[in-house]
C-alpha cells in the first residue's frame, strides 16, 4: 500500500480477510450511466465526469456498491460472496476534499436476510470499535419492508402506496404526499368521447382510442409509454379522484412514523402500533424481529441501537433495512448501510440476488482519532 | 473602462441597442455591421462587445465583461450558483419566453409534475429504464424536477435543437424547452404542463460580481441607473 493510503488501512484490510470476504479491485474510471441510473440526475452535479474518444461518458467513481455488483454480475461468480474494497472515491462536494478514502463490505446472494442484515452491521461495528477504540457510538436503524406493510395493511390503492413508498427517507417529500392524499389537487377534467371510456373503465376501448391519437402524433406506441400504460393509469386516476385518505389511516400513518424506540423493544412498539391501528403486519414483522434477534446474538447493544420507524433512503434500490452508525454526539455518520435486493436486477442480472452492505467513511474516522486523546 | 456585452445578432441584438438608445446611451454602429467591437456615443470609458447571447452570460460569470444584455435563461443555465457571480440589474421587458415541461399531448392522465413523479417511477418498472427528457437547459431542468419537485427517476439527453421533435424521433419521452406562444408545441403535439412552468425569462442587465476600481464602479452604476429607470 502506498502512503496515500490512511494509516488505519492496513488494520481494515486485515479485518475484511478475518471475516471472510474477497477483496476486490476496482477500476477508478467508470461508465457513468449505472451511477445516474440508479441515484438519479442529481448524481450528476456531484460527480466528476469525462468523456472518452468514442463518445462513451465515464466518471471517477464516486462509490463502490455499483462497481462491486456491476464486477459481481459480469464475473457470473456464484453466491452467497462477500466483497471488501478500501480506496478512494471521487465527488464534487462543497466541504471537505473532493477525493477521500471509503471501505466497506457488500454481502451477496445470501438468502437468509435476516442473518446477512444483523452481519453487515457487526462487521461495520467491529470496524468503527477496531479503529476508533473507545468512542461511544450510537446506531439507528430503519426499515423500508416494515413502511411498506403498513401502507399495505392500511389498504391503500397501488398509486397511493407507490407515492408513499417512493418518498419514505424524506421527511417533507412524504409530508407533501400526505397532505396530496388528504386533500388532492383537482385537475384534468376530462371531456368527450374519453370521459364515457373512462368511467365505463372500458381499458380495451380507452387503448384503442389513445393508439389513434399517438399515431396521429407520430408517437411510437412501444417505445415509451404504451397506449395500455396510459389507459389503465387514467382510469385508475379517476377512480382515486372521489377517494380521500381517511383521517385513520392518516393517524395510523402519523403514529407509526413517529416510532422511535430502542431496538430491544422495537417488536413490541412494533406490534403494539399493528393492534392499537387493527393492523396485520404479517412477515414484515417476523422478520424485523428474527433480524432483531441476530442483531443481540452478536453482541451489539441493542438497548442503545434505536429503531426509527421514519428513517429510510429514497432511493428505490432500497428494499429494507437501512442503518447509519456515528459516533456518540456527532452530527454525520462515520458508516452507512442498507438492504439493496433490486440493484442487482436493475444493474442487469438475470435473476434475482439479494444484497446488503456498508460504507464507512475514512476521512471522517481519521478526523475523530486526531482529535482523540 | 467598463465592457458591456450586447447579442451579436438578431432580433435580441435590435431591442437591445434599442432600449440602450433609448436610455441614453446610444452604441456607434459607424456602418460596420460585421465589427465585434463598438463604442457608447460620448462615453470614453464604455467598450462594448458584440458575443452569442449564451456566451455572454459565461463571459460575466468568469468577470470577463462588467455588464451584458442577455437572457434570464442561459444566466441560470450556464452558471452554477449564478447569484454569486452576477446581479441582475433590470428585466429590460423583452426576449419574453418559458421554459416549460412539456409531455405528448396524448398522454391523458398527465397535467401536473406530480403526475409525472408517478408516472416516471411506474415507468421505470414497466420499461426497465428512466423516463428521459430532452433538453438543452439540463441544469434548469435538473434543479426543477429533482430539488423543486423530488423526482428523481429520470434520465436528461442533451438535446441541441428542434427539442420538439425529440418525443416523435423516440429520443425522448418528455421535453424542458422554451416557447413563446405555444405554437411550436402545439404543432407536435405536446402539452405544457399545469405546474410546469421552470422559468419566466426575458432580456436583463446583467452585472458581473467582481472587484473593480471606483471610477469603473461609478461608470456601472451610472448605466445600470439609466437603463433601471427606463424599464420601470
Amino acid at each position: 500500500m502506498t502512503s496515500r493510503y490512511p494509516a488505519i488501512a492496513a488494520d481494515i484490510t486485515s479485518l475484511f480477510a478475518a471475516r471472510n470476504t474477497h477483496a476486490v479491485e476496482v477500476a477508478v474510471l467508470q461508465p457513468a450511466d449505472p451511477f445516474l441510473d440508479m441515484a438519479g440526475e442529481d448524481l450528476r452535479r456531484r460527480i466528476f465526469l469525462t468523456e472518452s474518444e468514442t463518445g462513451k461518458t465515464l466518471c471517477l467513481r464516486p462509490e463502490f456498491t455499483i462497481p462491486v455488483c456491476l464486477d459481481h454480475i459480469s464475473s457470473q461468480a456464484g453466491t452467497p460472496r462477500r466483497y471488501s474494497y478500501l480506496g478512494e472515491v471521487f465527488r464534487q462536494r462543497r466541504e471537505g476534499g473532493n477525493e477521500f478514502f471509503q471501505a466497506g463490505i457488500e454481502d451477496l446472494g445470501d438468502r437468509d436476510t435476516a442473518a446477512a442484515d444483523a452481519r453487515s452491521l457487526a462487521d461495520a461495528h467491529a470496524l468503527l470499535s477496531l479503529v476508533l477504540p473507545g468512542q461511544a457510538l450510537t446506531i439507528t436503524l430503519g426499515d423500508q419492508t416494515i413502511f411498506e406493510a403498513v401502507l399495505a395493511a392500511l389498504g391503500l390503492p397501488r398509486g397511493w402506496r407507490m407515492r408513499l413508498a417512493r418518498a419514505f427517507g424524506s421527511a417533507a417529500m412524504l409530508e407533501a404526499a400526505l397532505a396530496d392524499l388528504a386533500n388532492p389537487p383537482r385537475n384534468g377534467q376530462i371531456s368527450g368521447p374519453v370521459a364515457s371510456l373512462v368511467l365505463d373503465g372500458d381499458l380495451e376501448g380507452l387503448s384503442a382510442h389513445i393508439a389513434g391519437g399517438m399515431e396521429e402524433a407520430g408517437l411510437s406506441a412501444s417505445a415509451g409509454r404504451s397506449p395500455a400504460d396510459i389507459a389503465r393509469r387514467l382510469i385508475e386516476k379517476a377512480e382515486l379522484r372521489s377517494v380521500r385518505l381517511s383521517n385513520e389511516a392518516f393517524s395510523a400513518l402519523k403514529t407509526f412514523l413517529a416510532i422511535d424506540v430502542p431496538l430491544d423493544g422495537a417488536a413490541q412498539a412494533l406490534e403494539a402500533f399493528a393492534s392499537g391501528s387493527g393492523l396485520s403486519l404479517g412477515a414484515a414483522l417476523e422478520n424485523f424481529a428474527a433480524r432483531a434477534r441476530a442483531i443481540e446474538a452478536h453482541g451489539l447493544p441493542v438497548k442503545k441501537i434505536r429503531y426509527d420507524a421514519a428513517f429510510g433512503r429514497p432511493l428505490d434500490y432500497y428494499t429494507g433495512l437501512v442503518f447509519e452508525i456515528a459516533a456518540e454526539n456527532g452530527d454525520r455518520p462515520l458508516a452507512g448501510g442498507g438492504r439493496y435486493d433490486r440493484l442487482l436486477t436493475l444493474l442487469g442480472a438475470k435473476t434475482p440476488i439479494p444484497g446488503v452492505g456498508f460504507s464507512v467513511w475514512l476521512d471522517r474516522i481519521e478526523a475523530l482519532r486526531e482529535k482523540a486523546p | 473602462m467598463i465592457t458591456l456585452a450586447i447579442p451579436s445578432k438578431g432580433r435580441l441584438k435590435e431591442q437591445a441597442l434599442e432600449v440602450l438608445a433609448k436610455a441614453g446611451l446610444a452604441v456607434n454602429l459607424s456602418g460596420d455591421e460585421r465589427k465585434y467591437r463598438a463604442r457608447i456615443e460620448g462615453a470614453k470609458n464604455i467598450e462594448v462587445a458584440f458575443l452569442s447571447a449564451s456566451e455572454i452570460a459565461g463571459e460575466i460569470g468568469q468577470g470577463a465583461v462588467d455588464l451584458g444584455i442577455t437572457g434570464e435563461d442561459l444566466l441560470r443555465e450556464s452558471l452554477a450558483d449564478w447569484e454569486t457571480r452576477a446581479e441582475i440589474v433590470a428585466r429590460l421587458g423583452f426576449g419574453n419566453a418559458d421554459v416549460v415541461v412539456a409531455v405528448p399531448d396524448i398522454w391523458l392522465d398527465v397535467d401536473s409534475m406530480a403526475d409525472l413523479d408517478d408516472v416516471a417511477a411506474d415507468f421505470r418498472q414497466r420499461h426497465g429504464r428512466r423516463l428521459r427528457i430532452a433538453t438543452k437547459y439540463w441544469r434548469l431542468a435538473q434543479q426543477f424536477f429533482s430539488q423543486k419537485h423530488g423526482i428523481q427517476v429520470y434520465r436528461i439527453v442533451e438535446s441541441l435543437g428542434a427539442t420538439e421533435g425529440a418525443p416523435a424521433a423516440g429520443l425522448a419521452d418528455v421535453i424542458v424547452d422554451i416557447t413563446t406562444t405555444g405554437s411550436t408545441l402545439r404543432a407536435n403535439h405536446l402539452k405544457v404542463l399545469g405546474d410546469g412552468v421552470v422559468l419566466r425569462s426575458q432580456a436583463c442587465l446583467v452585472a458581473s460580481r467582481k472587484q473593480r476600481a471606483a471610477a469603473d464602479e461609478a461608470v456601472l452604476r451610472d448605466i445600470a441607473a439609466k437603463m433601471t429607470a427606463l424599464v420601470r
